[in-house]
């Protein structure tokens, strides 16, 4: 069934944040202010490879009301940072590698005065010869970008024989795909407010997917004890994967270590720009063939991809994707090999869909050359070689055993935009109409071998609020409202007796990150598992307050009933007033991983079908997404208006990921520097229709739950509006965004002039 | 509740205008942006900041009824004016724009809202019977990074179809 507001029913509900988000009430981070707070501002270097020589920042502390100017050498604890590999400077000692590079930091009274202390301070640099080329940064001539070269990271797969697969295929599809450095784009660009507070403690108010790891970071970099830091970090304005890593908190932090201030920190666009992370281009080659009968005999990948100046989380991401770039298929033999190097580009990282979208990309591309070579439909084709339920997972791995595939492939088989397909009638000439398809299988939680804790708290405060106190982050995608009927549907509350505590490290228990798809279902899990003690506990307490059996008490609205409903006997203000002892439970537990022993390989997966009509204009060469539809196994449904909103978003931003969005570069410098070159789908781009089927059901002993759905949504878009548009115009795409000079023709009535003539 | 302190600290020349139905006076220069008047001198942070060039429509106010990025105004250009930002539209009871995007599901993040509400404000305003076109363009200044347009197309066409229905 379609998922919407009327087939939700009253599942639908207004978000407990909607009423102060339309509203404008609602206090971002960045809307916050204090009294005397300085404005911060961050030094960054104008060229993407340059030796430091010198730093001189005499000047800019003689400007009346600025009160700090701090480089290097005012980081007291290890200057870098990283999730995982901490590489890149807080602030640069001697060599800058990319255009965003920070070295120096300012706090003033104004921003004006920022401004001038920044342009007053003096560095010299001796430029060094740009990498901007990760084929070139591999080379023995390429400058060495860090100690241990230019390969950040190198991986591979396979089973089979890819020599002995080759040799007996009957076509052979051999293709190279490239894919465009996109950019997160969150509203919100960064920034925060950061205070010193009494006793040497520090509070950081600055968005971000994981409070714990930020305080973990800060704590190193500041050379403090991780509890003397308190890390604020939700509300936020859109994250994507594009604030996981720190950005503008080693700044503000130092900066009101040092005056002993309140320190504000904005990130102007062009700022966000050049300093943040984007997704990474990669080239990835594929060779795969198949026998006269459509199996696949062999496939054999090799993936670049361009990391840029620092690691972050470059090495997962590769890992992700060679994990991807087999998808939900079976292979006689397969070869699979990356490498993530380093090079002058700015810094890739962590983003919505973590190197699925270029492997699905790629993969689904050759799905299609394949089924076109043998003469067969591409959706028949997938299905002669689509995994088996009990089929391990694309590492070789165990899985949970998984029928999403054939599900999803199914929904979309009998959907009304794939039925209708061979109907190409435009209403002008010009215009060219076609459907596209794509499947895809996607990993939820960090993976196998990496630290991946889970976990939440359950209370009943002193005022009769039950707090479900997590660790997870609200960027946009509904965890609040997810929780909120989380606890009124399993649990029996009414909405107005919870309290959601999150995004505080003060008050909140590590419950991991909110990436990779996990946090709802880990809050299902959570919550799972504290019911049974939490409510037990709840009723004890109440039986011996009332006198009554607990067997004769029920949880429900307002407090606590007698067993037929009829009579609410105490509330939970009563009740909080009464105990002897507190009732607060807590659990903890890590994402589930599979018992094979291979680093990121992933246990629980999502799948998603999806089918595109497009229209292109061949006098533009331009491509518009009419309608698109959606199937989607990512286990039972716990928010609708979230579920429907993460895969609206999600294939909205790989509209934009497909058709217009790349951050250009040259020689290591941003050219799209903003909202006006950089263009991401708009109102009129994306007013199509859009149907998401949610299949719910889960093979009968798997007991995982819900499974996040904040990537899913994005995977399979921009394969599927490439298949539509070769539908439509006849010329494949292997690069995107998908260039519109590509698919201009010459019109019709031009030749017919020159004829003439 | 407002404060003006600030404002006023950077005295150069009398700004005079209305917002949200109160008169001001402040004293800033007249090229000082609306939008630094609005979230860094008065703290009416509900209007959003991001692009600062006028494509991203975060920004977005009434200016005499008028959608505006606040970004690209200057001072001297609200003279006289009355400006509304989002804290000024349903400020004793939401809005039924505001309801349509709370009952649809019209954001996630919420921070390219108040925007989105005040331009479909100003369509309303001006046109009982919007059609298509009229509402691409008047969104066009607008972006959404979170929602994909699903649940903002949502929340317009039924406040558009509410606007029909009380006229
Ligand atoms: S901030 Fe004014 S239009 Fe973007
Ligand atoms: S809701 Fe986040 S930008 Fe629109």
């Amino acid at each position: 069934m379609a998922l919407t507001r009327t087939t939700s029913g009253e599942r639908w509900r207004i978000r407990p944040d909607g009423p102060d988000k339309v509203t404008g009430k609602l206090a971002y981070l960045t809307d916050m202010y204090q009294e005397g707070m300085l404005i911060g501002r961050v030094l960054r270097s104008p060229h993407p490879h340059a030796g430091i020589v010198s730093i001189r920042t005499d000047k800019a502390k003689r400007i009346p009301g600025v009160h700090a100017v701090i480089t290097h050498a005012d980081v007291p604890g290890m200057n870098r940072f990283g999730i995982v590999n901490p590489d890149q400077p807080v602030l640069c000692e001697d060599r800058v590698r990319y255009i965003g590079d920070a070295i120096a930091a300012v706090a003033a009274e104004t921003q004006e005065i920022a401004a001038l202390a920044l342009e007053s301070i003096e560095v010299e640099y001796v430029l060094l010869p740009v990498v901007d080329d990760p084929a070139f940064a591999q080379t023995k001539q390429a400058p060495r970008l860090h100690p241990g070269g230019n390969v950040l990271h190198r991986n591979q797969y396979g089973h089979g024989e890819v020599g002995k697969g080759f040799a007996k295929c009957k076509h052979i599809v051999e293709e190279s795909y490239s894919t465009p450095r996109q950019m997160h784009t969150y509203m919100e660009t960064e920034g925060g407010l950061f205070i010193p507070e009494d006793g040497g403690r520090l509070t950081v108010y600055s968005p971000t997917q994981h409070g714990y790891k930020d305080r973990m970071q800060l704590a190193r970099i500041l050379g403090l004890p991780e509890f003397n830091i308190r890390v604020v970090s939700s509300p936020i304005g859109g994250s994507f994967g594009g604030k996981d890593e720190l950005n503008v908190q080693p700044y503000g932090a130092l900066l009101a270590l040092v005056t002993g201030k309140p320190v504000k920190i904005h990130n102007s666009r062009y700022e966000s720009v050049r300093a943040g992370l984007k997704r990474h281009p990669m080239k990835i080659k594929m060779r795969t063939g198949v026998d006269e009968n459509g199996r696949i005999m062999a496939h054999q990948v090799h993936i670049v991809a361009d990391t840029g100046a620092y690691a972050t989380l470059g090495a997962e991401v590769l890992n992700f994707a060679i994990e991807h770039v087999t998808g939900p298929y079976t292979y006689e033999s397969v070869e699979v090999e990356g490498v993530s190097v380093y090079t002058n580009n700015g810094v890739s990282g962590e983003f919505r869909g973590f190197g699925g979208n270029q492997a699905i990309f790629a993969l689904e591309g050759q799905m299609d050359r394949l089924a076109e070579k043998l003469g067969m439909d591409p959706w028949e084709f997938r299905l002669a070689n689509m995994r088996k339920p009990e089929d391990p997972g694309p590492l070789g791995q165990t899985i949970v055993r998984t029928d999403g595939a054939m599900r999803t492939w199914e929904s979309l088989a009998r959907s009304p935009i794939w039925l209708r397909r061979h109907d190409r009638r435009t209403s002008e000439p010009w215009i060219r109409r076609g459907t596209g398809a794509a499947i895809a299988m996607h990993g939820s939680g960090l993976g196998f071998g990496i630290p991946d804790p889970a976990g939440g708290m359950l209370a009943l405060a002193e005022d009769g609020k039950i707090e479900a106190i997590f660790g997870y982050e609200e960027f946009g995608q509904g965890l609040i409202a997810t929780l909120e009927l989380m606890l009124i549907e399993q649990f029996g509350f009414g909405a107005e007796d919870v309290r959601i505590v999150i995004g505080d490290t003060d008050l909140v228990p590590h419950s991991g990150s909110s990436t990779a798809s996990r946090a709802t279902s880990m809050m299902w899990k959570s919550l799972q598992k504290l019911r049974g003690p939490f409510l037990d506990r709840m009723l004890n307490e109440a039986s011996k307050l009332l006198s009554q059996p607990a067997d004769n008490l029920r949880i429900g609205r307002g407090g606590i009933w007698d067993k037929s409903g009829e009579h609410l006997l105490l509330t939970y203000a009563l009740l909080a007033r009464n105990i002897s002892e507190e009732i607060r439970f807590q659990t903890h537990f890590p994402f589930p991983v599979s018992p094979t022993k291979r680093v990121g390989a992933h246990y629980l997966y999502t799948y998603a079908a999806v089918a595109v009509e497009v229209e292109v204009n061949v006098l533009t060469g331009r491509v518009k997404v009419l309608k698109q539809f959606h199937a989607i196994a990512a286990g039972p449904v716990m928010n609708p208006q979230g579920f429907l909103g993460q895969i609206e978003g999600g294939s909205g931003m790989a509209v934009g990921f497909a058709l217009t969005e790349d951050s250009l570069m040259e020689r290591g410098a941003y050219l799209t520097r903003n909202l006006d070159t950089y263009l991401i789908p708009s109102y009129a781009d994306l007013n199509g229709e859009i149907e998401v089927h949610a299949i719910e059901e889960l093979p009968e002993d798997d007991d995982h739950g819900p499974r996040g759905v904040g990537e899913i949504g994005s995977v399979c878009i921009a394969p599927a509006i490439s298949e539509a548009v070769f539908q439509a115009t006849g010329k494949r795409v292997n690069k995107l965004p998908i260039d519109p000079e590509l698919l201009q023709e010459t019109p019709d009535f031009l030749a017919k002039a020159v004829d003439g003539i | 509740m407002i404060n003006k302190s600030l404002a006023e600290r950077r005295s150069d020349k009398e700004l005079e205008c209305e917002i949200n139905g109160q008169p001001m006076s402040l004293e800033v220069p007249p090229t000082r942006r609306l939008l630094a008047i609005l979230r860094d001198d008065l703290q009416l942070t509900g209007t959003k900041v991001s692009c600062e060039i006028g494509r991203c429509g975060a920004c977005m106010v009434l200016v005499d009824g008028r959608p505006v990025n606040s970004c690209l105004t200057m001072a001297y250009q609200c003279q006289g004016k009355k400006i509304t930002t989002i804290e000024g539209i349903g400020q004793d009871e939401v809005d039924p724009i505001q309801q349509c995007f709370l009952e649809e599901g019209g954001y996630q993040c919420g921070y390219c809202t108040p925007g989105m509400i005040v331009s479909v404000k100003a369509l309303l305003d001006d046109n009982r019977d919007p059609g298509i076109e009229d509402i691409e363009e008047a969104l066009s200044g607008n972006l959404c990074r979170c929602t994909g347009y699903g649940g903002i197309v949502r929340s317009v066409h039924k406040a558009v179809q509410l606007r029909r229905n009380s006229s």
